[in-house]
């Protein structure tokens, strides 16, 4: 400052700085576009389009996601979020009638390419679902059920203490491993199949409304969780819940449905897609406005 | 079409804006007295915006209130949250410049029935009060009508306020040495720094317009740093 106050010029610079960077705070999109900057990106889309039984369920979505990033994917009901997050790891292969189309890198890799093998790709990008499904097995032997598939024998106390403890579960369960897993609370069970998706070592957890059957305080842990996950995986998360969405993502993509002329076939459309301080206090699209304000249905 | 849902909600705020500018009224015709008051040494009238005072504040704690209820239970996000964060910010200034009037106000006592008034400095007074009812108004139309243009020209009626502000102390320093004539001139600076403020406040709800329309607060004059 004792410098600043003997060199003018040097002080005026430094606060224009100071007012640029206050700026850039108030309005993220002086930081970064949505779609560049990322330091590292995970997934590429470009023209994705989802077909089931030849009928479009998305189309034209084209964004990136980051790595070490919680990125949430919102909109109404039946614009495509799952969809798409199913796309990810290839889950949509399960169902015969779904076609995908236009291009997924993964870690620049085409994630549907010829010789890659889609158990592989569900190790790597694991997935947790919206009402918790443990197997009917201890708790252990849910966590150890992945290492075990994949050959692994020894150290399997420790990566399944590893996984508990990496999904804030272990204090309440260590004393009790070997009890049914359906013993457990709503919220502890969904924190199991977190520990279950991430005992495998994956490089993404995808989300599919993680917490819309739990109740407020284990909300609030998988939330907590979410936020450490990402310092050591990607996350992406389809949620209803527009305030989990600004509390926990860094970007957010809002998709809504579109109709043809005629109204008779719809899909999901990608509207805008940004950083989620923006996306909730200054979004740039009328139609994100209105969603995320709750005025349109 | 999609349907429009939360209407309840969004009449309550719309509601609850008008309220709160409503407040804007309110202190335009507390100046108007107060300039009223200093023109005839009227202490009775200056009782009056004193005591009424009470009801501008009224207004801020109420609308204050139910905003951050609203904010509570609506959880407001984008336009809605940087209207209810100006908002706030609004009935602040709205409090002060009641609070100024009143500060005007009891200050009327001190130069006595006979005051040796010194009609020039006492013009410049009221010509500040007019154009800072002026500043007020004309805030109040911005923000109604999300006008960044309209609340960028208030910093122009501002600079007129201190200018008019600078005369009066040029005035009271050449008042000379009678006793009575400087006390009365001493206690019309501080009445007129507080209608110098006045104009302040509204310049500073001038910045929230621009605000709620661009998402970016910028001060439209650094006082600390002047260009």
């Amino acid at each position: 400052m004792a410098q600043d106050e003997t060199r003018p010029e040097a002080a005026r610079a430094t606060r224009e700085e100071a007012a640029e960077r206050a700026a850039i705070a108030v309005r993220p999109e002086f930081r970064s576009g949505a779609t560049a900057n990322f330091e590292k990106t995970v997934f590429e889309m470009k023209g994705i389009e989802v077909l089931y039984s030849g009928v479009s369920a998305v189309k034209g979505i084209t964004m990136e996601v980051g790595h070490n990033e919680v990125t949430a994917l919102i909109g109404p009901s039946g614009c495509g979020k799952s969809t798409l997050l199913r796309c990810l790891n290839r889950m949509n292969d399960l169902i015969p009638t779904a076609e995908v189309q236009g291009e997924l890198l993964y870690h620049g890799e085409d994630l549907y390419g010829p010789h890659v093998d889609p158990v592989q790709v569900r190790k790597l990008i694991g997935m947790v679902f919206q009402k918790p499904n443990p197997f009917p097995k201890s708790i252990y032997d849910n966590v150890a059920f992945g290492p075990r598939i994949l050959g692994r024998k020894d150290g399997l106390d420790a990566t399944v203490e590893k996984a508990l403890r990496g999904a804030a579960l272990w204090d309440e369960v260590k004393d009790r491993l070997k009890d049914n897993a359906f013993g457990l609370s709503g919220g502890q069970q969904q924190r199991l199949c977190i520990a279950r998706c991430i005992a495998v070592e994956p490089d993404v957890i995808l989300m599919d409304e993680p917490c819309s059957a739990l109740d407020p305080i284990s909300t609030g842990k998988i939330e907590d969780l979410m936020i450490e996950l990402k310092k050591e995986f990607s996350i992406v998360i389809v949620t209803h819940n527009m305030q989990q969405a600004a509390r926990v993502s860094d970007r957010t993509a809002f998709l809504m449905v579109e109709l043809d002329a005629e109204e008779h076939n719809r899909w999901g459309r990608l509207v805008e897609y940004d950083v989620t301080e923006k996306i909730f206090t200054n979004p740039s699209d009328k139609r994100t406005e209105d969603y995320v304000s709750g005025k349109v249905g | 079409m999609p349907e429009s849902v939360r209407v309840h909600y969004q009449e309550e705020l719309e509601s609850l804006e008008t309220s709160a500018l409503e407040g804007l009224d309110m202190v335009n015709t507390a100046l108007s007295r107060t300039m009223e008051a200093v023109e005839h040494r009227d202490i009775e009238l200056a009782q009056v915006v004193i005591n009424d005072d009470d009801r501008i504040d009224g207004r801020y704690l109420e609308v204050h209130q139910s905003l951050i209820t609203l904010l509570a239970t609506q959880s407001p996000v984008a336009t809605d949250l940087r209207l209810i964060s100006s908002l706030l910010h609004v009935l602040k200034s709205i409090e002060r410049m009641g609070d100024q009037c009143v500060n005007v106000c009891k200050l009327i006592p001190l130069t006595g029935h006979e005051a040796p008034a010194d009609p020039e400095m006492l013009k410049l007074i009221l010509t500040m009060g007019g154009h800072t009812r002026t500043l007020i108004t004309q805030s109040k139309r911005a923000f109604e009508g999300r006008d960044v243009e309209m609340a960028r020209d208030l910093v122009r009626r501002d600079d007129a306020v201190d200018n008019l502000n600078r005369e009066c102390f040029h005035l009271a320093l050449a008042l000379g040495d009678d006793a009575d004539r400087r006390e009365w001139a001493m206690t019309m600076l501080l009445a007129a720094r507080a209608i110098e403020r006045i104009a302040d406040n509204a310049v500073d709800i001038g910045e929230q317009v621009a605000f709620v329309v661009t998402g970016l607060f910028r001060e439209f004059e650094d006082a600390s740093h002047p260009s």
